[in-house]
């Protein structure tokens, strides 16, 4: 286990990462010098100005802190809308794999048919009618990202319902149901959870993109907001708006890193040319 | 094949149906009733009312309503915006032209350059140059667009003065033929360098990653072994075989940029669908917001279709 870790190096970093992404979640009141949601009288100071490492904005709050509260944001929306993505699509895609024939007709082609649909702007749309708070959010990016990690459960169930301890199990006369969660799911989890993880880093992409058309929640802080902000002032107090995207790439780099690593020691095999 | 197509005219008209009815539930079960939504959440006059409630069929029951939604929306009539008190249809057909301007030159660009960047990488592969290029695609992957152009603008309007940030003409100045044309060049440098360098990492995965495996291949080993000239291989054997996926990688690829253009405009204030947009949902102006929804649906839906025929025609294994 260890070994497989240290010899693949996009999980490696993957899993250095996401460590310290969740320390950050966990600390966050002991390593912002400040509580971002307190205005202050420091206003637009530059970096490193009256104590602010990266700077304040126009209210007087503190950029860094704001960048360590955010990515509580960013963790709780990518983690959320993931097990949502991820429960639908597994039992979606389980159902169709293990049951075949017409079910897994019919459900393949809802499957192909939700996969071309621009999700992006269904959220949008979504989120502008049924009001922008950051649970709506999560559970939007949730119901509409399942269709990747449906095709990927149910290849898995097509192939494992051949193997020889799901047919023992048929054969000891466990019901469809059983099989279906007590065999399949549980060993075809894997390939989704590294999807997974790619989709944690979209998730968050999505909730940026949402916060600067103006659709993030106004209670909470999200780096999406931040930059959001930060357009404003441009020119004269470009700190806002360029370090919550730099925390924007970092994150979104570890979760990729993560997937791409997940994937590599899945299936060993395929690694070719995939490692880019 | 004439069935492979039939059945993918079939989806991809399932898949518009969908579209209209994803919004038609959207509609109704948004709080407040579907009335209210169409006309405003402010506005309240009884003649609108009546005349929507007539239009949609609302006294009548929802699989009745839905068959009137249907009507009109394959009519092309999208409803009426709320702000500007014209026809959605109308609204967005006059902004397409210069969203589908940006759309093309980024899509085009993004995929010789990724696709050339990532055959390098193939070829000379673990080396430095494959080692710079992956890491620049890896890193790009992960940079929401829209602060990329916000970049390019405090760049550009802070230190290099020499390209235009915002819009698409010099609107101080009425230029007229080539000169014109010269504007507009320049004014899509930075929207369309943007959506290019978020678009490189999808091409060079694809073209990185197909060369490889081709090269891989058996035969391509016994070509090798006939002493044939490696560039003459590549040229003739390795191009052809793995040059196909990018096919369906345009299509991705220009799904995407539909959606992904909105961003992009709205940052350099482009005027294309997303100002459309941007006032649209700082509006509540839902009509216009649904009709481009569709739209975009709808185009993705087709664009798709004739992608994968395309793909079809082109590689014969291929047959879902």
């Amino acid at each position: 286990m260890i070994e497989t870790i240290l010899n693949d190096k996009q999980l490696f970093f993957g899993i250095l990462g996401i460590i310290f992404l969740l320390s950050v979640f966990a600390l966050a009141p002991v390593i912002a010098p400040q509580n971002p949601y307190n205005y202050g009288p420091d206003i637009l100071n530059g970096i490193g100005e009256n104590g602010h490492l990266l700077g304040t904005n126009k209210m007087g709050q503190d950029i860094f802190s704001m960048i360590i509260y955010g990515a509580r944001t960013s963790l709780q929306v990518a983690v959320i809308s993931a097990l949502i993505s991820g429960l639908i699509g597994i039992i979606i895609g389980g159902i169709a794999g293990f049951f075949g024939g017409i079910v897994d007709e019919i459900l393949s082609e809802i499957i192909n048919i939700f996969m071309m649909l621009p999700t992006f702007f269904l959220i949008l749309l979504i989120i502008s009618l049924f009001g922008n708070s950051i649970y709506n959010v999560m559970i939007v990016i949730g119901l509409t990202t399942w269709p990747r990690n449906a095709k990927l459960m149910r290849g898995e169930a097509l192939s494992l319902r051949e193997r020889t301890f799901v047919k023992a199990a048929t054969a000891m006369g466990e019901n469809k149901p059983q099989l279906l969660f007590k065999y399949i799911i549980p060993n075809g989890l894997f390939p989704v959870i590294a999807n997974t993880t790619v989709g944690m880093a979209n998730a968050i992409l999505t909730e940026a993109s949402l916060s600067f058309l103006g659709l993030g929640d106004p209670n909470i802080i999200s780096w999406g907001q931040m930059i959001y902000e930060g357009k404003s002032y441009l020119t004269s107090a470009w700190w806002i708006a360029f370090f919550a995207g730099i925390a924007i790439v970092i994150t979104v780099t570890i979760f990729y890193l993560l997937g791409d690593g997940l994937n590599h020691v899945m299936n060993p095999k395929h690694s070719v040319g995939k490692g880019v | 094949m004439k069935r492979y197509i039939g059945k993918r005219v079939l989806t991809g008209i399932i898949t518009i149906l969908i579209v209209f009815s994803i919004n038609f539930v959207i509609i109704n079960i948004a709080p407040g009733d579907p009335v209210k939504t169409l006309m405003g959440q402010e506005t309240d006059d009884p003649e609108l009312r009546a005349a929507l409630e007539e239009k949609y069929g609302l006294d009548e029951p929802l699989p009745v309503q839905y068959l009137t939604y249907l009507k009109n929306a394959l009519k092309g009539d999208l409803g009426i915006s709320i702000i500007y008190n014209r026809p959605v249809i109308k609204m967005i057909t006059e902004k397409l032209s210069a969203t589908i301007l940006l759309v093309l030159t980024s899509a085009i660009l993004s995929l010789l350059i990724g696709t050339i960047m990532g055959i390098i990488a193939a070829r000379k592969e673990d080396s430095i140059i494959d080692l710079i290029f992956s890491g620049f695609s890896y890193i790009l992957n992960s940079v929401p667009s829209f602060w990329l152009g916000l970049l390019f603008i405090i760049l550009f309007s802070t230190v290099l003065k020499i390209l235009p940030t915002y819009g698409m003409t010099n609107v101080r100045t009425s230029y007229t033929g080539l000169a014109y044309v010269w504007d507009v060049i320049k004014h899509m440098v930075l929207p369309v360098s943007t959506l290019v360098l978020i678009q490189i990492p999808l091409y060079f995965r694809i073209a990185k990653s197909s060369v490889l495996q081709v090269i891989n291949e058996d035969f391509i080993l016994t070509l090798r072994a006939t002493g044939m000239r490696e560039k003459k291989i590549f040229n003739k054997y390795v191009f052809k075989n793995a040059i196909l996926p990018t096919v369906t990688t345009f299509g991705i690829s220009l799904a995407y940029l539909i959606t992904g253009v909105v961003l992009i405009e709205i940052v350099f204030a482009w005027p294309g669908t997303g100002r459309l947009v941007l006032t649209a949902i700082n509006q509540r102006d839902y009509p216009t917001l649904m009709g481009i929804y569709l739209i975009m649906s709808v185009s993705i839906a087709v664009m798709m279709m004739i992608i994968d025929i395309l793909y079809a025609m082109l590689d014969p294994r291929i047959r879902y």
